[in-house]
């Protein structure tokens, strides 16, 4: 990028620039800070403390690009915020449906919006409905409409939904492993409003591999990578305009996993989850445009943003060179980002808004597609409706007051930037490659391998943290005694008692005939289903019976007992 | 359910009877949240406590695995709230098996009205955010030694 005149000068200049910060430093004797000899990103990654011209020499102003150019490290589209500005994509969901819905219209009312105006809801189900069960199984008391929303059947979503046309919005379903049982039935709804799937737009997660990284009960990963390529399949028939798939990046960092680690581990699945859509009879192209991604932001702010455009850079490049990948949309990689809540603390709450910001503002510059900035009471419980509010405010100030939106990937040219985007690139490429040497996501998965590298990395990190190497404000360093308490949001204790009673009630009162059957229907096509390839894949029998199941009233821990049945549920300690 | 026995490196920490401390740590299988906990299980074991890691559905099957694996110690971490409904039933199943004398703790994520109430309970303490394991480790070795 640069001629043999400038290079020589950058070296002669960098040189001597370097050798009076050693003296200085070396002046400073054991007063300097370590980081002021050997700065690492909190990935581990050596880093200098002045970049030059020289430093990105090797690097090909191909790989950089324009916006909207392959490799797209500078953003998927050549227009950008300028003409269509990030989503705002709160994460929503507590109590029952109307508790929800109430939730949902008020951060309607506050401004939160989607691409073009349109209404986006990125709705998270609750515990209960993410281990598979129904509220009046015993083990679900206490956790009914914690942490998300009490939501198991088609009529828990029309209430959800009451008076919403589902073809006029865009809806995320924050699901764990109910996954399919939750598209079904969403499904289902639309038809009796007279829509039908191919109306839908939205996401699922098709997400089973939290399970790599903290302990929680799933199907077996195979038979979780299974049920995801079934699913892509039904959607590239049926669904052209649904998000299939959520690449979950965001578990790894909040696991204790690194930048590098979360970007890595996101390519070794993609590369898995296209091999086995491709053996399938599916095309890269096929099914490439309907996949998301859902990316951390935390602390480091420079390695958090060049973490993006190399994920961009790595994600094109690979698609397009291993799998044969032409079509722009399946080299792109669209991002929900998801600011870190594991790095927010329970002490002095509101100066979690500042990290938050520092986080929106770093997801900002780096040109993602949505945005959800986590509460400043993240630690402490479900936000209330002032700290959803004032999450959703810092995204606006970023979007309204600040005109970063008018410059694409304005950080572009950056010495410091573009090194260190190669470096994260580099090096999560080669983390790939162990990922690949270990038989690929699924058999690292499965040997424990991923849970074991992305654990030291957490407990480096907390030994950081506990050392002081890593400064948390409020926590290791600047603590105050008398903090004043903070207001906290509880989830009314009857919310507990009514939805027992209205699933109790909903079964009474279903079609009996019309749901034996189809839940027969479905546990037939769950085992069949079970005993395929990959290759045999697709004749959408399983989706097909779930959404039958669906429209005959079964809940979400009706239709989970059918998949658990068939694909194995093992809890964490059997892998 | 499922468990793990981690035994330390380190010499085995008795108490006065030399027998050794014995910790259940014990998770809900649907809280994702078990960064905190595993280091925790780490720690304890590195102190040269005796760890045994679980995750449940039912508060039942804690009970179940500290008679089987006759702990002095339970901790339950808690990150995604259910937590009252989980210290409830393990507190009535202790003490329909004479498992009174248990030191039971609780971690992660817990308000603070509730910590008050837990501790009305019997619960002896909540290890929120902020504390460490150590923290723990010393309450234990205050307990039994």
């Amino acid at each position: 990028m640069f001629d043999e005149q400038t290079l020589a000068q950058s070296q002669d200049l960098g040189e001597k620039r370097d050798a009076a910060y050693d003296k200085i430093v070396e002046r400073f004797g054991n007063s300097a800070p370590p980081s002021a000899k050997a700065p690492k990103t909190h990935s581990g990654l050596p880093i200098k403390t002045a970049y030059f011209p020289h430093d990105v020499k090797d690097l090909k102003f191909s790989q950089i690009g324009a916006p909207g150019q392959y490799p797209f490290t500078r953003g998927n589209l050549a227009a950008q915020y300028q003409v269509m500005n990030w989503a705002n994509q709160p994460v929503i969901g507590y109590g029952l449906p109307e508790n929800t819905r109430e939730r949902m219209d008020m951060l309607a009312a506050q401004g939160m919006i989607g691409y073009f105006g349109q209404k986006f809801y990125n709705l998270v189900y609750d515990l209960v409905s993410h281990e598979g069960l129904d509220p009046d199984h015993p083990s679900s008391r206490g956790r009914i409409g914690q942490c998300g929303m009490a939501v198991y059947s088609k009529a828990d979503m029309a209430a959800l939904f009451d008076g919403m046309p589902l073809d006029k919005m865009n809806v995320v379903h924050i699901t764990y492993y109910q996954v399919l049982p939750a598209l079904a039935q969403y499904i289902a709804l639309a038809e009796d409003q007279g829509l039908s799937a191919g109306d839908l737009r939205g996401n699922s997660m098709n997400w089973y591999h939290q399970s790599a990284y903290v302990g929680m009960s799933a199907f077996p990963p195979a038979n979780g990578h299974k049920l995801a390529v079934e699913l892509i399949h039904y959607c590239a028939k049926h669904m052209p305009r649904w998000n299939t798939t959520n690449f979950f990046g965001y578990g790894v960092e909040e696991a204790g996993g690194t930048a590098v680690q979360e970007i890595g581990l996101m390519l070794a699945y993609g590369i898995d989850l296209v091999r086995s859509c491709v053996e399938s009879g599916l095309s890269a192209d096929d099914v490439l445009p309907r996949f998301g991604f859902q990316i951390a932001q935390a602390n480091d702010f420079f390695e958090e943003v060049c973490k993006i455009r190399a994920l961009r850079r790595i994600w094109a490049t690979t698609m397009h060179e291993k799998f044969g990948a032409e079509d722009p949309r399946s080299m792109h990689v669209r991002i929900h980002t998801h600011t870190s809540g594991a790095v927010l603390t329970a002490q002095q709450p509101l100066v979690n808004l500042i990290r938050t910001t520092l986080h929106a503002f770093g997801a900002a510059l780096s040109g993602v597609q949505a945005m959800e900035v986590s509460a400043y009471d993240e630690a402490l419980a479900i936000p209330t409706e002032e700290s959803a509010t004032l999450a959703l405010r810092v995204q606006q100030i970023i979007q309204e007051e600040t005109n970063i939106t008018s410059v694409s990937d304005p950080l572009a040219g950056s010495y410091y930037v573009e090194s260190l985007t190669d470096q994260i690139a580099n090096a999560a490429l080669e983390f790939v490659e162990r990922v690949e040497a270990q038989g690929g996501y699924i058999a690292a998965q499965q040997s424990g391998w991923i849970r074991r590298e992305v654990e030291e990395s957490a407990e480096n990190w907390r030994e950081m943290v506990n050392s002081g190497e890593r400064k948390v404000v409020g926590m290791n360093c600047y603590e105050t005694d008398d903090e004043a308490q903070q207001p906290i949001f509880k989830v009314d204790k009857e919310v507990e008692r009514i939805a027992v009673e209205r699933i109790q009630a909903h079964r009474a009162e279903r079609d009996a005939g019309r749901y034996e059957a189809a839940m027969a229907e479905f546990r037939k096509a769950a085992e069949a289903f079970a005993k395929k390839d990959y290759a045999d894949l697709g004749d959408g029998s399983l989706m097909e019976t779930a959404i039958e199941a669906a429209r005959a009233d079964a809940t979400t821990g009706e239709m989970m007992g059918v998949l658990k049945d068939a694909l194995g549920w093992r809890a964490p300690h059997e892998y | 359910m499922n468990t793990e026995v981690q035994t330390g490196e380190p010499a085995p920490v008795m108490m006065a009877d030399g027998r050794p401390i014995r910790v259940l740590l014990a998770k809900p299988t649907h809280d994702c949240h078990d960064r905190g906990v595993r280091l925790v299980a780490r720690k304890f074991r590195d102190a040269g406590f005796e760890v045994i890691f679980a995750n449940f559905l039912m508060a039942d099957e804690v009970v179940t695995t500290a008679v089987e694996e006759d702990v002095q110690v339970i901790g339950v971490s808690s990150s995604s709230g259910g937590h009252m409904a989980v210290f409830e039933d393990l507190i009535a199943g202790l003490r329909d098996n004479d498992l009174d004398d248990v030191l039971l703790l609780g971690g992660g994520v817990i308000p603070v009205d509730d910590e008050k109430e837990l501790k009305d309970w019997g619960v002896k303490a909540i290890f929120g955010p902020g504390t460490t394991a150590e923290d723990a480790i010393v309450m234990i070795h205050q307990q039994f030694m």
